[in-house]
């Protein structure tokens, strides 16, 4: 069990160092290898340590390969579930009331209101099931103003979407899991 | 190679510059100020407090002075009714951004944020204070750390990565969730590269960075140190 964890921590530094490599002297370096970094792990996210290794590698500061991790909001700190719902908090989708698809979502994946009052209708918002198999994002806009409201299930944008049809989706995707 | 010389035009009054200067530079140069916050000579101009705007006659946006560089026939105007009525709610802003209750603060008297609203005869706000519920780092031996009292002016950061090289400092997140962070978002007495300098203590315009020890009113810094500390790092470079 040891020896299979340090292999796989070997063959992701061996994998981060080939990206270095790739991108090394380009202006902006660090955000193509965070987001290859990212892309790579299981749970799509950067554990701390990575950012650490990163950061050792590439000869900058901690601080500064934090920074730009949080500031970006495509970059995870936190492990992320199976399945990613996103859905946009833009204006046209708000008017097309995609508040209440969140709301419906959350209360279906038992992710729960808590937050609600203060930043749980931010325009940023990662939630994650206990149990990982779905993460419930938002985003400001996909650009996709037409289709209002618009959801992206795994990568793949649906327009018109209406509580049922979401419902549908996340249901069929639970079935697919099992 | 000699630098060129420029003249402009700062508040109707003809003054002579170095073309390479912004206009805070040549505006201090000939004795006159523009009020800043997150400028600190020595450290390198990033134009986030947005105190020292300034009018350029011809063009209607304004522009940061510390960050605009000085052109030759450039008119400038550093006060006027439209730049105070920008620059007492620069201010406002700033204080009801965070917790800033100067009553109980250890930089009370000595604050650059303070100075600024009294100089601009600000006695109350027009805005709904934010009241954001944020942490004190108490880890660090010797230094405090308290994010009620910033203001996101970066000078720690800067000070941190330009005079002592360490760069343990940084900005995380962004609009109202930003926050200045040693490391990878540890706590201050366990970030590593940390050399215990306490210069970004000294470059402090508010209470937000502090020594440990002071009682309220008695956080007295030297900035100077930090401008003259620069200015012979760059004699040696």
């Amino acid at each position: 069990m040891a020896s299979a964890q340090v292999s796989s921590e070997n063959a992701e530094q061996a994998f981060i160092d080939q990206i270095i490599t790739k991108h090394s002297g380009q202006p902006g370096e660090l955000l193509g290898i965070l987001e290859a970094v990212q892309e790579r792990h299981t749970h799509k996210y950067l554990p701390l340590e990575t950012l650490r290794y990163v950061a050792n590698k590439l000869d900058i500061p901690l601080s500064r390969v934090y920074s730009v991790a949080t500031f970006y909001a495509l970059f995870n700190l936190e492990p992320q579930g199976d399945n990613t719902v996103c859905i946009c908090r833009g204006t046209a989708c708000h008017t097309r009331n995609s508040r209440a698809l969140l709301e419906t979502l959350r209360l279906e994946l038992g992710l729960g209101m808590d937050d609600a009052e203060e930043g749980g209708d931010s325009d940023k918002l990662t939630l994650t099931t206990a149990d990982k198999k779905f993460t419930v994002r938002t985003v400001a806009c996909f650009g996709q103003c037409a289709l209002a409201p618009v959801v992206e299930i795994n990568h793949r944008i649906c327009g018109h979407v209406n509580e049922r049809t979401l419902q549908r989706e996340v249901r069929s995707l639970e079935r697919e899991n099992d | 190679m000699p630098q060129k010389k420029i003249s402009l035009r700062i508040d109707g009054e003809l003054v002579n510059a170095v073309e390479g200067q912004t206009i805070l530079d040549a505006t201090r140069a000939s004795g006159k100020s523009i009020p800043t916050l997150c400028f600190l000579e020595g450290l390198s101009p990033v134009g986030a407090c947005r105190l020292c705007m300034v009018e350029v006659s011809g063009i209607d946006r304004l522009f940061p002075a510390c960050t605009t560089p000085a052109q030759d026939g450039m008119a400038v105007a550093t006060t006027s009714a439209r730049l105070s009525r920008y620059r007492r709610m620069t201010i406002e802003l700033l204080l009801v951004e965070r917790n800033h209750v100067c009553a109980v603060c250890v930089a009370n008297g000595h604050c650059e944020l303070q100075t600024m609203a009294y100089n601009m005869g600000i006695t109350s706000v027009r805005f709904a204070y934010n009241f954001p519920r944020l942490p004190v780092d108490l880890t660090h031996p010797r230094f405090v750390l308290d994010h009620n009292r910033c203001i996101l002016c970066t000078r720690c950061v800067r000070t941190c990565a330009e005079i002592e090289g360490a760069h343990v400092w940084e900005m995380i997140s962004r609009g109202i969730h930003a926050r200045i962070v040693p490391d990878l978002n540890q706590k201050w007495g366990d970030a590593r590269t940390c050399t215990n300098c306490g210069k970004c203590v000294q470059a402090c315009p508010t209470g937000a960075l502090a020594e440990k020890g002071k009682a309220m009113e008695e956080m007295v810094r030297s900035t100077t140190a930090i401008t003259s500390l620069a200015h012979r790092r760059g004699a040696a470079v």
